[in-house]
């Protein structure tokens, strides 16, 4: 894991003391609310409906223990007892004031934390596959490489003021559990016929108001090349990206106005112009920063556990064994998901006390180590066999073992209308509807892999678009209906969303999931998921369960 | 009818003008039956930068138990997230809150608009 | 005529500003002007041939590479920031420097405000008019205020992985 050294902290004590000073001059009436804006969101400070929200950065989602305990701190303090995951690994805090802001960032700079571009036209929090460092599948370790990108992309002066926001995504696994199709930029991690280490390039996917899947512009960019290339994608971006129309405004719209060729060709050109030694890091940095993740003090230990084994005599444990826990490339250890999906409660969300609990066991059981994933759920990725039971025991203890990762309640919902001041329609009240139709753990295991995704607006921060059941809020008169798509995936084999029909009104959606589950338990071949099935039969039979006593 | 709202600068309190103050609750919101006034209590919020944040108008309309925001949006910041029953300003019960939470009927409203476009 | 900063020495400075500002629709008055790139490519070569200093303000819709040939005989280029989001000009700026090694003048005008100050710094940008009021006090205060610099830019502040390097 990275440890800040004296530079980063010292960079991130500049940042605090200028907000404070910032905040300073906004308290006594010298900044207007339109120059104090700009400022405030380019330290992730947003006023929402009923108080200001805080964006606290987890750059590529891994958190140590005293990270934890310290944003469980916070939360306590200036929030109301808790927080909640987002879908871009950033912690929300959604009840915070302005007056503790300096004071908040910092105590999170005493961790080497902050909320800095986690808002603002300019490179975002840099995610990565949260399984990182521990699932045997990756070329190499993908945080290496989104730590080079956190640095480059911090504060960076000429890509501050981009037409857009611009988020960046990092996988080094065929499994693709960092979303890279849709984002802005996408790198795919690799090893070539030659085994040399590189990236595949996507550029311009994205969801909001029209979604696309990124292209490919490069194949194979030599790993070491990496910053001097992304200068020139974004050079291209903030030159010719479009600043006339907020909607067009994304890579993802110049990207396809250009085509991935013509793009591609834009970004060959600039690189060939680019003094790449002046901006690609030297070994000796890129080992620096290597040496941060190597991996230590794994022990030798059998590939099974009797331990392991015997909990499973309990069905719950069990149970939570076949969901929640995944190979891990260190034999005898596993990577266990903690899941903020429990039935009725809001997807994402996490009281101070369980983070502090979380803490622990990330320090006592899985190396100090505690990453939190896309799908708003909490990870300890280095946990003994031996250590899952115990660590299961004290999950369950807190309302932090339900056994159902990647499975129907494991829904991604945005905060929506009920925090967030561009929504058009609630998301985490569907979400709890949704699950409790769904709670009991067997009728969710037996429907299988099932990803429910809901957004409050178009901006589609709950990830719809690549939801297999997406489920849009739109406004229709002062009234909040749901547009429902199927079909959606933002996995390997990427895919949008297909319309269903005309928007349900909300107390019409939970039925209408049930009446799709129904088709897909009808139509399923052998062990088809939900999308699998959907794949082969189409639209059609859904649609017909759905609308069909509308008529 | 309408009613003027805003977010306290200190700490983003949802809030809304009563006889010159600002307050919390929506229930002792001023109703302004005339436009020009509300326009006016308006264009004065907009000069107080250091007390609130967007001061803006809703619609309010006569409901089953009580005056109530028009749109849904402004019903969540007058009562808070309907998420949490333990968070926001209905868990201070009484009257007002009553009505608010058994209001019914909704359209879109100017003020709700206006707001979007602004953010 | 609006104050000039101008950032010298790790230090901004009040200055005057000896280049007339002029609108494509006005005629072009005595002495040193600025220009846009329009009329510099219609009347540019008779100005210079005059003896007189000539600037060129590149729009954020303009490529600084269609000056690239006169760049040698240019006083100033001005870049040209018309809503402080409109960030183009910050690439004009280093590709002007970096890529062109131009030594003459690089000038924020437009919506300059002095939380941009940094960046623009950064970037190559060596004078500055102001919209925000900001004194050179206020200038050199936010340009300075950072210790440390993550990545190399048209300055000359060595970036942290090189700060690691040497000690």
């Amino acid at each position: 894991m990275y440890r800040y050294d004296a530079i980063d902290r010292e960079m991130l004590a500049d940042r605090t003391a200028e907000f404070r000073e910032q905040c300073g001059r906004r308290l006594a009436g010298e900044l207007t609310e339109d120059q104090f804006k700009r400022i405030r969101l380019m330290n992730g400070l947003y006023l929402q409906l009923h108080a200001y929200m805080l964006r606290i950065a987890i750059p590529y989602g891994a958190l140590t223990g005293v990270q934890l305990r310290k944003l469980a701190f916070i939360a306590r303090t200036y929030d109301k007892g808790y927080g909640h995951f987002t879908t871009r690994t950033n912690l929300q805090l959604h009840w915070i004031k302005l007056k503790d802001a300096p004071d908040i960032l910092d105590h999170l700079a005493e961790v080497g934390m902050h909320a800095i571009q986690t808002s603002g036209n300019d490179i975002r929090n840099i995610t990565a596959d949260p399984h990182a460092g521990a699932t045997a599948d990756e070329a190499d370790d993908p945080r290496i490489w989104a730590e080079a990108l956190r640095q480059w992309s911090t504060f960076h002066p000429e890509f501050s003021f981009l037409p857009r926001k611009f988020k960046i995504a990092v996988t080094a696994s065929p499994a693709d559990r960092a979303a890279t199709k849709v984002y802005d930029i996408g790198l795919r991690l690799h090893r070539n016929p030659d085994g040399e280490l590189g990236f595949e390039v996507l550029v311009g996917g994205g969801l909001g108001r029209t979604p696309y899947l990124g292209p490919t512009i490069r194949a194979h960019l030599p790993a070491r090349h990496l910053l001097s290339y992304l200068q020139a994608i974004m050079r291209v971006y903030n030159r010719h990206g479009r600043r006339d129309n907020l909607w067009k405004a994304r890579i993802k719209v110049l990207v396809a106005s250009l085509q991935a060729e013509g793009f591609a060709r834009e970004v060959e050109e600039e690189w060939e112009k680019t003094d790449k030694a002046a901006v690609d890091l030297p070994d000796t940095e890129l080992a620096r920063i290597r040496a941060a993740f190597a991996p230590r003090g794994f022990e030798t230990l059998p590939a099974t556990s009797a331990a392991f084994e015997a909990a499973k005599a309990d069905p719950a444990f069990a149970r939570f064994a076949r969901h929640n826990v995944k190979p891990h490339k260190i034999p005898g250890y596993a990577i266990v998901d903690i899941s903020l999906k429990k039935p009725g409660e809001t997807p994402g969300d996490c009281s101070a006390e369980q983070m502090e609990l979380i803490a622990e066991l990330g320090e006592r059981y899985s190396m100090d180590e505690v990453r939190v994933s896309y799908e708003q759920n909490l990870i300890l990725p280095h946990v003994k066999l031996d250590d899952v039971a115990a660590v299961w025991k004290a999950l369950h203890g807190a309302e932090l073992a339900t056994p159902n990762r990647g499975l129907i309640t494991d829904i991604i919902a945005c905060p929506g209308l009920d925090y967030c001041s561009l929504a058009n329609a609630r998301a985490i009240p569907i979400a709890q509807a949704i699950a409790r139709k769904f709670e009991d753990p067997a009728l969710a295991e037996q429907i299988g892999e099932l990803g429910i995704k809901i957004s409050g607006c178009i901006n589609a921060c709950g990830h719809h678009h690549v939801g297999a059941i997406g489920i849009l809020g739109v406004d229709k008169k002062g009234e909040e209906f749901y547009q429902v798509t199927l079909g959606g995936s933002a996995e390997a084999e990427a895919s949008l969303g297909q319309i269903l029909g005309p928007a349900l009104p909300a107390a019409r959606v939970p039925t209408a999931v049930d009446q799709l589950v129904e088709v897909y338990l009808r139509e399923r071949l052998g062990g088809e998921r939900f999308l699998d099935t959907f794949r082969r039969v189409g639209l059609a039979p859904f649609k017909e369960a759905v609308y069909a006593g509308a008529h | 009818m309408k009613a003027l709202t805003a977010n306290r600068l200190l700490d983003g309190e949802a809030v809304f003008l009563s006889e010159g103050r600002w307050v919390e609750r929506f229930a002792d919101a001023d109703l302004f039956e005339d436009d020009a006034a509300a326009l006016e209590a308006e264009a004065h919020a907009k000069t107080q930068l250091t007390v609130v944040v967007d001061p803006y108008l809703i619609d309010v309309i006569p409901s089953d138990a009580g005056y109530a925001p028009l749109s849904f949006r402004e019903r969540v910041r007058a009562l808070g997230p309907t998420n949490k029953p333990e968070h926001g300003k209905k868990t201070e019960g009484g009257e007002g809150i009553e009505a608010l939470l058994h209001a019914t009927g909704a359209a879109r409203s100017k003020g709700r608009v206006e707001l979007i476009r602004r953010k | 005529m609006p104050v000039l900063i101008r950032w010298k020495d790790d230090r901004a400075e009040a200055a005057e500003d000896p280049f007339t500002a002029v609108a494509d629709e006005d005629p072009i008055p005595r002495g040193d002007v600025i220009i846009s790139l329009q009329r510099f490519q219609a009347e540019g070569q008779r100005l210079l041939a005059e003896g007189r200093k000539v600037g060129v303000r590149i729009e954020p819709n303009e490529a600084v590479e269609d000056l690239a040939r006169d760049l040698p005989r240019l006083s100033v280029v001005a870049l040209a920031f018309p809503k402080y989001q409109q960030g183009q000009g910050y690439s004009s700026a280093r590709i002007l420097r970096e890529r062109f090694g131009f030594g003459g003048e690089v000038r924020a005008v437009g919506d300059v405000l002095r939380e941009q100050a940094r960046f623009m710094v950064r970037c190559g940008v060596d004078a500055f008019e102001p919209a925000d009021g900001s004194s050179p006090e206020d200038w050199t205060h936010v340009v300075n205020r950072y210790r440390h610099v993550y990545q190399r830019a048209a300055d000359d502040l060595a970036p942290a992985y090189e700060e690691r390097q040497a000690s």
